[in-house]
């Protein structure tokens, strides 16, 4: 299960293990899409992302672009290297 | 970036020898059988491999040879060029060269000697008659990162909308941006998600991203431009240099893409030069103009032939002669036996016998036509070398004759037309200051004369020098002082070892073969050549051949108890000879047959056979080439097909005799050796010639 | 982590030689002799890139990537073909199919590189 999804009082923990890339992107979405609106905050964890490529990163700028229209706020707690590097070369804060 | 290829070079070169193995017994599949698609396939694959893995270790001069190869190949294989026996035998070529430039290349790490190089030349200019009229797209070598222009680095404006299908066809656009990093700075970024659908609609593995990017790079446009080969197919891609003026659309560089013009077209506004622009043309656009369909081009395209080995061919033919003669003893037996219907099944049996042996026969016999339209390359390329503009006509290409025959005769034909080419045809302004034509003309015919082939070599160019030839002729000790040859044997002479009237040798004549190399080649063929010229009119050498080496039809003669053989083609009539006129022609030594000298060649002496000749001889009178001879002899034994069997080393020496042949009987005969009997007399001939002759005359 | 490049080539030199290129370029390499050993080499390791030439026995290159792109764990995979200028109806063929990249043989090792550095660094 590469996306880990917990509760904490108001707050979603999202945790994705391993890739977030074109082979995982949709099983993540589909997972991860409906959770928003859930909980009033989302934590994301994104340090244990081993890999991320442009599929990944559209999923991510999805996610962020979505939560606020479902009224989730998101907060990143984490991030991989392969995250910061994907999000730099694109000029991006997430 | 330093690797190390010298291990794989190794695997490359056992591969390519393998490879070509391969490609040459394609190619022999393919010749016997035209149709096969599978050999084209495999044929192609070999070059298309040792060319793709040459490349590898930079083998540049395999490479570009091997890339012709391969055009050609793929013309093949797409049905633009088909097999013909030229092609094929280019390509054999061709795959020898290239095992030559991968053991001098490749394995020595040398580069090739001058005659290869040479030879190369010749083959791509045989190739190139095969390939597209405009000259192929030369492999780009190093195109990729190869910055055009490395001159100033300036500010690019990349526009990218990456397409839905980006993502699923495995690409990613992050690799790009990567890679884009490469060439150049990337001063801004700005990631575009506008064309993000709604999350009813979005799509995970669709790709809705876009970029727009200020990017600083000494790069020229085509680099940058290469970086997106990829995924240019769906996407929306604009490479903008902006201190040009930049397009108006782009001022307003959001999501919604108003503008639907083909991304391709912007590119060209900084005037870099595209790629396809700067791939130059590998070889010198030589549109043949004078490219004749090859006269052979109609036939062997049916795939109803069965290849065989010439080995199996010989064999056949030599049971069959063998056949021949034990049919004709049985014969002789029949007839001995004085039973009527055993003698008829035997002449059913020496019919088909007969039947059979020329059926034999005809399977190694092939037109000259092959042999006459190779030399229309060579013809073309020497009078370039030459400077000198020669036609080459081509007649009689339908005539055939013997495989073997025509295997030998391809280099002594060659000198001749080289020679001709070289020394005969002048150059256009000497041509003209004669008032010719400029443009010199070569003929090649071949036609069948008396049983043997005829083939012809005539130029129009400035003939021999008769004086010239005679001056060192006599400067050698070739013609007696004093002496008054004609002119045809004057002519003749340049056929004498080391004879060369070439003022200085040029490097197309001067190939180490001289006319008495020609003419020895000939002879050792049973065949002879003859030179005939008109000042200022040109040439013509005429070389005269049998039709086979193996078997003859022959007449048969006796001598005493001895029995002679004399190939049939060249028996013109028979005679008596009454013992009165016999006394009478022997004092003189000739024959008057109906108003024709006729000289004498009396068999019983000239092979000093002892006791007195019959009372009652025959003359046979035989004729080769221009000359006519009477062969007298004792019986007229009738005609008898025969199989030849060369004389050994031992009988060598023998003037006059060509060979053997064992008789129904069990007996030898002797197979007359005609044209050196006739040669001979010729001789003694000119000797008679200065006074004036008295003639003998029959009745 | 290295990326993980499969190589399918008939020809043992190109193997060699694209191996030798991309290994010191940083990259892991797989080689495969043609389509079917190369089938049997995505055996659930994982490979971020593949290199298929056409032209191959057993099973060609176009085959091989219709293959590929049936299989979920890689049909995602950016696949270059190894084409030639004269085989520019193969090179369509093979993006037919899902390989969307190519080289064009003869290649240097370095514009081998290029292409490769188009699609995934090492």
């Amino acid at each position: 299960m590469p996306l880990l999804y917990e509760t904490q009082d108001d707050t979603a923990q999202v945790q994705i293990d391993g890739e977030l890339t074109i082979y995982t992107a949709a099983d993540l979405a589909a997972q991860w899409l409906p959770r928003l609106g859930a909980t009033p905050r989302m934590a994301l964890d994104l340090s244990q992302i081993t890999e991320m490529d442009g599929a990944g990163l559209q999923l991510l700028l999805m996610v962020q672009r979505e939560a606020p229209k479902a009224g989730t706020r998101l907060e990143i707690t984490g991030q991989s290297k392969a995250v910061t590097e994907t999000l730099a070369l694109c000029n991006l804060v997430v | 970036m330093s690797i190390n290829l010298d291990q794989a070079q190794q695997t490359f070169i056992v591969e390519a020898r393998e490879q070509l193995q391969a490609m040459e017994e394609s190619l022999l599949q393919l010749e016997s059988d035209p149709g096969d698609d599978d050999a084209i396939g495999a044929i192609f694959r070999a070059a298309h491999t040792i060319k793709g893995s040459a490349g590898l270790f930079g083998l540049e001069p395999i490479v570009s040879f091997t890339h012709i190869v391969e055009d050609v190949l793929d013309r093949l294989r797409n049905g633009s060029v088909e097999v013909d026996a030229g092609l094929i035998a280019v390509l054999l070529k061709s795959s020898d060269h290239m095992l030559e430039l991968i053991n001098v290349v490749a394995n020595q790490g040398a580069k090739l000697a001058p005659p290869a190089l040479a030879r190369e030349m010749e083959l791509c200019q045989i190739l190139q008659e095969y390939q597209t009229p405009s000259p192929v797209q030369a492999p780009k070598a190093a195109e990729a990162s190869d910055p055009q222009a490395p001159a100033e680095t300036r500010l690019w404006h990349i526009v990218l909308r990456f397409g839905p299908e980006v993502f699923r066809n495995g690409m990613d656009p992050l690799s790009f941006l990567r890679y884009l990093q490469t060439l150049g700075e990337i001063i801004h970024i700005t990631t575009l998600t506008d064309a993000m659908p709604s999350a009813e609609t979005w799509d995970a593995e669709s790709c809705y991203l876009g970029f727009d990017i200020e990017f600083s790079s000494a790069a020229g446009h085509g680099a940058i431009n290469e970086v997106f080969d990829f995924v240019r197919e769906d996407c929306q891609i604009q490479i903008v240099a902006i201190d040009d003026p930049v397009p108006p659309m782009n001022t307003g560089l959001v999501a919604t893409f108003q503008e639907q013009d083909d991304p391709n077209t912007a590119m060209v506004t900084t005037g870099q030069l595209m790629p396809d622009q700067r791939s130059a043309a590998r070889m010198p656009a030589q549109v043949t103009p004078d490219k004749q369909p090859a006269t052979s081009d109609g036939k062997a395209k049916d795939g109803a032939y069965v290849r065989v080995n010439a080995d199996k061919l010989d064999e056949l033919i030599n049971l069959v002669g063998e056949l021949v003669i034990a049919s004709a003893g049985a014969s002789l037996l029949a007839r001995h036996c004085n039973d009527d219907s055993l003698q008829e099944s035997t002449s059913t049996v020496s019919g088909l016998v007969e039947e059979i042996l020329d059926g034999a026969l005809r399977l190694r016999m092939i037109p000259i036509g092959e042999t006459f339209n190779r030399f229309r390359r060579v013809v073309r390329d020497v009078s370039q070398e030459l400077g000198k503009d020669i036609d080459l006509i081509i007649s009689g290409a339908e005539t055939e004759l013997d495989k073997t025959v025509v295997e030998k005769i391809g280099d002594p034909l060659m000198h001749l037309l080289r020679n001709a080419m070289d020394h005969g045809i002048e150059t256009a302004e000497a041509r003209l200051a004669a008032g010719k034509p400029a443009k010199g003309h070569l003929h090649l015919n071949a036609y069948h004369d008396s049983g043997s082939i005829v083939l012809e070599i005539a130029d129009d160019g400035a003939g021999l020098n008769r004086d010239r030839i005679l001056e060192k002729a006599q400067e050698r000790g070739l013609v007696a002082p004093g002496a008054s040859p004609s002119d045809q044997e004057i002519y003749n002479l340049i056929f004498e070892p080391g004879f060369s009237t070439a003022q200085a040798v040029t490097n197309l004549s001067g190939r180490g073969v001289g006319m008495d190399v020609v003419k020895r080649n000939i002879t050792l063929l049973r065949g002879t050549v003859d030179l005939d010229s008109q000042p200022g009119q040109g040439t013509v050498v005429r070389i005269r051949l049998p039709l086979t080496l193996a078997i003859i039809n022959g007449f048969l003669v006796g001598i005493g108890q001895s029995t002679y053989v004399i190939p049939l083609d060249m028996v013109q009539e028979c005679i008596e000879l009454s013992e009165d006129d016999g006394v009478c022609s022997r004092e003189q030594g000739y024959l008057d047959l109906r108003g024709e000298v006729l000289p004498l060649v009396y068999l019983r002496d000239h092979f000093n056979h002892e006791g007195p000749a019959s009372r009652r001889q025959n003359v046979v009178v035989v004729r080769y080439a221009e000359l006519k001879a009477g062969l007298v002899v004792d019986d007229l034994l009738g005609e008898f097909q025969t199989v030849i069997k060369p004389l050994g080393k031992l009988f060598g020496a023998l003037r006059g005799i060509s060979g053997s042949t064992i008789l129904g009987s069990g007996a030898v005969a002797l197979i007359l050796d005609v044209p050196a009997l006739l040669t001979q007399i010729a001789q003694t001939d000119n000797r008679y010639t200065t006074p004036p002759l008295q003639q003998a005359t029959v009745r | 982590m290295a990326k993980s490049v499969l190589v399918v080539d008939d020809s043992a030199s190109v193997r060699q030689v694209v191996g030798i290129a991309l290994k010191s370029a940083g990259y892991d390499v797989i080689e495969a002799s043609d389509g079917k050993d190369a089938l049997g080499k995505l055996n659930g390791q994982k490979v971020h890139l593949i290199i298929s030439d056409v032209n191959m026995p057993n099973m060609d290159g176009i085959t091989f990537v219709k293959e590929v792109k049936k299989l979920a764990s890689y049909k995602f995979t950016p696949i270059i073909m190894l084409t030639t200028e004269s085989q520019e109806s193969k090179k369509l063929e093979g993006q037919a199919a899902g390989a969307k990249a190519w080289v064009v043989k003869p290649f240097q090792p370095a514009q081998m590189l290029a292409a490769v550095s188009k699609l995934i660094l090492p």
